[in-house]
């Protein structure tokens, strides 16, 4: 009798547990899209004034990583930080630039820089998410650095002062990168509120509530600068 | 104010200057105006160090480059492709603020690597002078060449070999019997504190640059209004066969003494005579963590022959030094410097020597960065020369530089 009735037990949990689980799964996930307004565009890097050369080194500036964005949720939902396979991302080295200007990552990827100018680079950076120095080295080589932890990182060249770069590490998958016009869209969203921050070059917005609906789209914009 | 406690309180200041700068937010890049046209940038440097008795690290008589506190402020102003304008004002210890450089730039092809320069230029000779910023050297001193106050003056000449040998080690504060007799300090083989004034022609493709210059000074003795009848010819050529690999080669001669000094010994219309006559190369090699430099100068000096025993022949200094860069983690790395500067000899009434005292210094130091733009360095030197009042001197010192 009582084996009976423990077994009944293990049945009633088991199927509570995946009916739970069910109606979870049955909830589709939605989207979060919108656009970053830049009221002012941040200007690139300019060099040093090269006053102690002996000649001038031409050099030509690109604004158009800097329209980019990135938009995250400042919380994310449960499962999100589910382990992942590490994945690759690259920031080239190329014309005294890093490309692209802006990366987003999730924790445990690998970002590669590859040096496709001809001269020497010295990736390095001093922030606390990350401090690395990937040394000298000449064209067509490459170093990987993996970003373990969340956060801000900043990357410079130790040779080329006006080259910089920004690393965003996430440690959930729930952000996106804008295009030049500012346009976004977050996908696999699970259905919730949430709260949602626009960053540029180091200005953020003051955190968004955005309720995703079950299945559907939710719109919303942003100022900054 | 006792000096050590001035240079304290300066690091001090600044050191809460830079905290207080960090949290908000000065500059850590140039500014920019005018959509980029006009850029400005700054490097604020912060010395500390031992009492140089020997005054090995002086610059002039009053100056050690140990106990520097000096601001440079840099601008460029690009009138158009082919037009900028670019200067450097710099004040060292509060005192008088100079305009270090002051020129402008002319790129008559943008297509082609060909610049003019004209003004207060940069130096054409050598490879220091150019990387003399505290953030480019890795260490806190000058290497000899650039900084270290041989007894010769431009101004004031000595009668004979005996007077010149009287001034052995005493370049911090020389004096002769000719021109100008009041004491002052000597000239380096070659200055990194001031830039001379001239025309500058500078071309560059892949793998080779030269640049050619025609200024009032010389090496020893840059000068805005030239103090003599000729001016000096400098040429430098570098190549850069693969990345990381520079080589470079340097040549220099023009008019060193002064007229009124050529005057006072041998008469009018001899000032072109007495010239410095300089050449030299470096090279510098760097790969993954580590950087090594080394440079060597042979510099001669023409002096009129006067009383005996008499100078008769140029008067000639050798200098060389190896330097290496070694980063040990992110933002941190060590670094040293071997470093001798020689002399010829002349004969004097007690038989020859050399006509200023040889000198060698090791330096070893520490950098580490606290932010990218905020470099703490810490240093140590130990001097030996054969001659003066001080001959061995062990010099410890600390320095502090932010820029943007």
């Amino acid at each position: 009798m009582s084996r009976f009735l423990f077994l009944t037990f293990v049945t009633l949990v088991f199927v509570a547990f995946v009916a739970s689980g069910t109606d979870v799964r049955s909830a589709r996930n939605g989207a979060i899209r919108g656009r970053v307004d830049l009221r002012k565009v941040p200007a690139p890097a300019e060099p040093r004034p090269n006053v102690s050369d002996l000649g001038a080194a031409a050099r030509a500036l690109d604004i158009s990583d800097r329209l980019r964005s990135v938009v995250y949720l400042e919380s994310a939902p449960r499962g999100a930080f589910e382990s992942v396979e590490p994945t690759h991302a690259v920031m080239d080295q190329r014309g005294e630039r890093f490309v692209p200007h802006i990366l987003a990552i999730t924790t445990g990827t690998i970002v590669d820089f590859p040096n496709s100018d001809h001269i020497y680079h010295n990736v390095f950076s001093l922030s606390k998410t990350k401090r690395f120095d990937l040394g000298r080295y000449a064209a067509g080589k490459s170093q990987p650095v993996r970003f373990d932890r969340a956060g801000i990182v900043r990357v410079f060249c130790d040779i080329h002062s006006h080259m910089n770069a920004f690393i965003l590490v996430f440690s959930h998958p729930f952000f996106a990168l804008t295009d030049n016009d500012g346009r976004f869209r977050i996908d696999n969203v699970p259905p919730g509120t949430y709260n949602v921050i626009a960053w540029n070059e180091g200005v953020q917005s003051e955190p968004r509530a955005v309720t995703v609906p079950d299945g559907g789209v939710a719109e919303e914009d942003f100022v900054l600068r | 104010m006792p000096s050590t406690l001035r240079a304290a309180l300066i690091v001090s200041a600044l050191l809460g200057c830079t905290v207080r700068a960090t949290a908000q937010g000065l500059p850590s890049e140039p500014v920019a105006f005018a959509g980029g046209r006009v850029t400005v940038s700054g490097d604020i440097t912060a010395g500390f160090g031992s009492d140089d008795t020997g005054f090995f690290n002086f610059t002039d008589y009053e100056h050690s480059a140990l106990r520097l506190f000096r601001v440079d402020l840099s601008t460029s102003v690009a009138l158009n492709p082919h037009f900028s304008l670019l200067a450097e004002i710099r004040d060292e210890n509060i005192e008088t603020l100079r305009a270090y450089a002051f020129y402008v730039r002319v790129r008559p092809w943008t297509d082609r690597a060909i610049d003019i320069q004209a003004g207060r230029v940069p130096p054409t000779f050598g490879a220091f002078a150019r990387r003399a910023y505290a953030a480019d050297n890795p260490l806190i001193s000058y290497p000899l060449a650039y900084q270290y106050l041989t007894s010769l003056r431009p101004d004031s000449l000595p009668w004979n070999a005996d007077e010149l040998l009287r001034m052995r080690a005493r370049g911090w504060l020389s004096n002769y019997s000719i021109g100008n007799t009041e004491p002052d300090a000597g000239v380096p083989l070659v200055s990194a504190f001031r830039w001379d004034t001239g025309v500058q022609v500078h071309a560059a493709s892949a793998v080779l640059d030269g640049t050619v210059a025609v200024t009032t000074g010389t090496l020893a003795n840059p000068l805005v209004k030239d103090d003599n009848s000729a001016p000096q010819v400098a040429g430098r050529v570098a190549a850069h066969p693969i990345p990381g690999l520079v080589l470079g080669l340097s040549a220099a001669r023009g008019p060193f003494v002064s007229s009124t000094a050529a005057r006072g010994a041998v008469g009018d219309g001899h000032d072109r005579s007495f010239t410095q006559t300089a050449f030299g190369g470096d090279v510098e090699y760097s790969r993954g963590y580590y950087l090594v430099r080394a440079e060597t100068i042979w510099s001669e000096w023409k002096l009129p022959s006067l009383g005996a025993p008499v100078i008769d022949r140029p008067v000639s200094a050798l200098s060389t030094y190896v330097e290496g860069r070694y980063k040990l983690r992110p933002g941190l790395y060590v670094a040293g410097r071997v470093d001798h500067l020689g002399f010829s000899d002349i004969v004097g009434s007690a038989g020859p020597q050399s006509w200023d005292a040889p000198v060698t210094r090791v330096e070893v130091g520490a950098g580490y960065s606290l932010q990218r733009n905020l470099l703490l360095k810490i240093s140590c030197q130990r001097n030996t020369r054969d001659g003066g009042r001080v001959t061995e001197s062990t010099l410890v010192g600390a320095q502090i530089v932010y820029w943007f």
